[in-house]
């Protein structure tokens, strides 16, 4: 019987200390984290890098959020942080470069970047490498036989020679996100496109930005030049900021909620004094 | 005389028993916890609550729209039976008068509980534009305030002058206090044409007030463009649904202070019976209301207000939604249509379960519609998806409930609940008929 009991006792043990340790064991374990890293160049403007974070969890990919990421220029074996990044909500971050100047390039003039995670309670350590080289688009608007086209030329900014056989995208900039025009056009033996731009495309005051994009390419990364061109269709700008509406600020009421609101107000509150000098009249009558 | 004296005897207000200090101590335990709440929500700031970036109004709003409504009593027996001259009015409008002052000070006091930095309050009136139904609110509220206060003080004139008197030789301090409160009130023939003008005023005065306190109430919700709000059946709805929660919160007070004061000599079956029919009025009115509310956008079926009123009739809100209908409205006409529903003790039982009905009504006007926002809920937490109020929110809510429970007692303590003069005039009116006849 005694012998039971102790049999029972020392089951009891093992279980508890087999769930435990395997509770233990699957909170340690940690998910991998997989980072993407895209650089960015808008011409006589910002250059970037776009980052994110993601990780399969549970066999469902998620946006890993406030992760940070440490930017590293990667010269002859040797790194040299650039800065980090802290992952939003939706597992993205970007990290802006002052201008190309501030990283050095290799002995092959490519430019190494490598994007570090080291880790955390719930991931895995994780990096990514991202190597380019830098090139330049020149793109402007002309008018050939009346009809406007965008041209562009796209340049390897190191050999300063022209880049052909590569694909362009032209859009024109919407409010949300940019509207294609044409999506496929290889530059020629000379390194440019031409590109028609159909007429009547809406504008605030006629005028469009015209987008013209090497998109992720394996050796020059992202390359965007944009061009202004006051050739769109004049859109009547039917805003009410200097009106008087429901909408505006204070200064700008309508004036019948600034007259009739008032007036109540005045008149409940002079009907109220009045009672109240009533009141002084009882007590002294 | 001997009548007057009598009279005077059994309104005078009287002191607390045994169960009256332990209501008060009970109410004042409810606040305490309720303000020890409140501090740490001011610390911590509204972390401390459920609400969300969804259901951003949470139950202190519910709260507020149901004090509001509650503050509506004021406006409905006293003006309205006051100008009709209603005779059977007398024994209960001071309790409305009470209970309308109440509730108000408290809506007041619940809006600034539920903003995130009272200390900013003064820039509502700083940067108040026009525009905006909160501004109308925040005018409104205080106008209401001292417009329910002046509907109780002007009426309790003649009454503190008789308080000044009794008092005199039994309690010389509490003789003071209720002297300065009647003004050196003689009844002289020109304190008396001041006072009945002074009162006819308000009494016309208080119903366009009222009826603006609730439009604008209601209008806090319908200018939002958002389902279950965006009607232009809101107002009316809202001031009926303020006569249904007002009358049935008088119902309920007036039944527990004729038991505990016994003034069933004062408050009978008879002014039960006249309350009953005007609850099953508002009742039917707030009925018709709610079936255009409802009856309407189900019979269009536009896809959000389908989903919202499914949600309301069949979904999670549900029990609470037929609750309020079938508990708060269709119970209490079926019961109140039969001459014995209209008896003291079901009345009370109905109004206890109208003001229920009325409080979780306000809960499912403003939770369901957050909870239904036009653009999908997305990329955030489960827990954002739906909402139930934190003990936090609770201890707090219940603490205003239990202040407008306690005012009405401190008041109730040191006001004659029905009016002494005019009692004694109706029954000496009364006699002076009965005398002429014979």
């Amino acid at each position: 019987m005694r012998n039971q009991y102790i049999t029972r006792h020392i089951f009891l043990m093992v279980l508890s200390v087999f769930l435990c340790t395997s509770s233990f064991a699957q909170k340690a374990k940690k998910d991998k984290v997989r980072l993407k890293a895209n650089y960015v160049k808008i011409m006589n403007s910002e250059i970037y890098f776009d980052l994110e974070a993601s990780a399969k969890v549970d066999g469902e990919n998620v946006n890993v959020s406030k992760v940070e990421l440490v930017i590293y220029n990667v010269v002859d074996e040797e790194q040299l942080e650039l800065g980090k990044a802290t992952t939003n909500m939706g597992g993205k971050a970007r990290f802006k470069l002052k201008d190309l100047s501030s990283i050095k390039p290799d002995s092959t003039n490519t430019y190494n970047i490598e994007v570090s995670f080291e880790g955390n309670e719930s991931f895995k350590g994780a990096s990514k490498s991202l190597s380019f080289k830098n090139a330049n688009i020149d793109a402007k608007l002309v008018t050939i036989d009346s009809i406007n086209y965008v041209t562009a030329t796209l340049v390897n900014k190191l050999t300063d020679s022209i880049i052909v056989g590569q694909s362009l995208k032209v859009l024109v900039q919407r409010l949300f996100k940019p509207l294609v025009i044409q999506e496929f056009n290889e530059t020629d033996e000379n390194g440019t496109i031409l590109v028609p731009i159909p007429e009547g495309i809406p504008g605030v005051d006629g005028n469009l930005i015209i987008e013209v994009v090497l998109n992720d390419s394996d050796e020059f990364g992202t390359v965007k030049a944009l061009v202004n061109a006051p050739i769109g269709k004049l859109i009547v700008d039917e805003s009410t900021f200097d009106e008087r509406t429901m909408w505006s600020p204070r200064n700008k009421t309508p004036l019948f909620l600034l007259i009739l609101p008032n007036v109540l107000t005045f008149a409940i509150w002079g009907i109220i004094i009045y009672l109240i000098t009533n009141l002084f009249k009882i007590s002294k009558s | 005389m001997k009548n007057y004296d009598k009279i005077l005897n059994d309104l005078v207000p009287q002191e607390f028993g045994k169960r009256g200090v332990i209501w008060t101590i009970s109410l004042l335990v409810l606040i305490i916890l309720g303000i020890i709440a409140y501090i740490d929500q001011v610390i911590k700031g509204q972390v401390v609550t459920n609400m969300n970036d969804y259901a951003l109004w949470g139950v202190y709003i519910s709260n507020f729209v149901f004090f509001v409504a509650t503050s509506f009593v004021g406006t409905v027996t006293v003006a309205v039976l006051r100008l009709t001259n209603n005779t059977w009015r007398t024994p209960i409008v001071r309790i409305a008068e009470i209970i309308s002052v109440a509730a108000i000070i408290m809506a007041g006091l619940t809006i600034t509980i539920d903003m995130g930095r009272p200390d900013r309050l003064l820039n509502l009136f700083i940067h108040a534009r026009m525009q905006s139904p909160i501004t109308w609110d925040v005018i409104i509220i205080p106008t209401y305030i001292m417009v329910s206060l002046l509907l109780l003080y002007f009426p309790l004139l003649p009454d503190f002058g008789l308080l000044k008197k009794y008092y005199e030789e039994k309690n010389p301090t509490l003789s003071k206090w209720y002297g300065k409160l009647s003004l050196n009130w003689t009844g002289s023939d020109a304190q008396k044409t001041i006072q009945l003008k002074s009162i006819h005023i308000i009494a016309l005065l208080i119903i366009p007030v009222g009826f603006m306190l609730q439009t604008i109430d209601a209008w806090l919700f319908s200018t939002l463009f958002r389902v279950g709000w965006d009607s232009t059946n809101m107002g009316a709805y809202f001031i009926s649904g303020a006569a249904v929660a007002g009358v049935g919160a008088l119902v309920t007070v007036v039944y527990v202070l004729q038991k505990v004061y016994k003034l069933e000599d004062y408050i009978t079956d008879y002014h039960f019976d006249k309350l009953g029919k005007f609850l099953v009025l508002t009742c039917l009115i707030y009925l018709y209301f709610n079936l255009n509310e409802y009856l309407i956008p189900q019979l269009t079926s536009k896809k959000e207000a389908t989903t919202h009123i499914n949600v309301l009739l069949t979904g999670q809100f549900a029990p609470l939604f037929w609750f309020v209908i079938i508990g708060g409205l269709i119970v209490p006409v079926v019961v109140l249509l039969f001459k014995k529903g209209r008896k003291p003790l079901p009345m009370f039982i109905i109004g206890l379960l109208v003001v229920l009905g009325s409080w979780w009504k306000r809960y499912l006007i403003v939770t369901p519609t957050l909870l239904h926002p036009f653009l999908p809920i997305q990329g955030v937490p489960e827990e954002w998806r739906h909402y139930f109020p934190s003990l936090h929110e609770w201890l707090i809510t219940i603490a205003t409930l239990a202040m407008a429970l306690l005012i009405i007692t401190i008041l109730v303590r040191y006001v004659p609940i029905i009016p002494i003069q005019r009692t004694a005039d109706e029954q000496e009116e009364l006699e002076l008929n009965k005398s002429t006849k014979l």
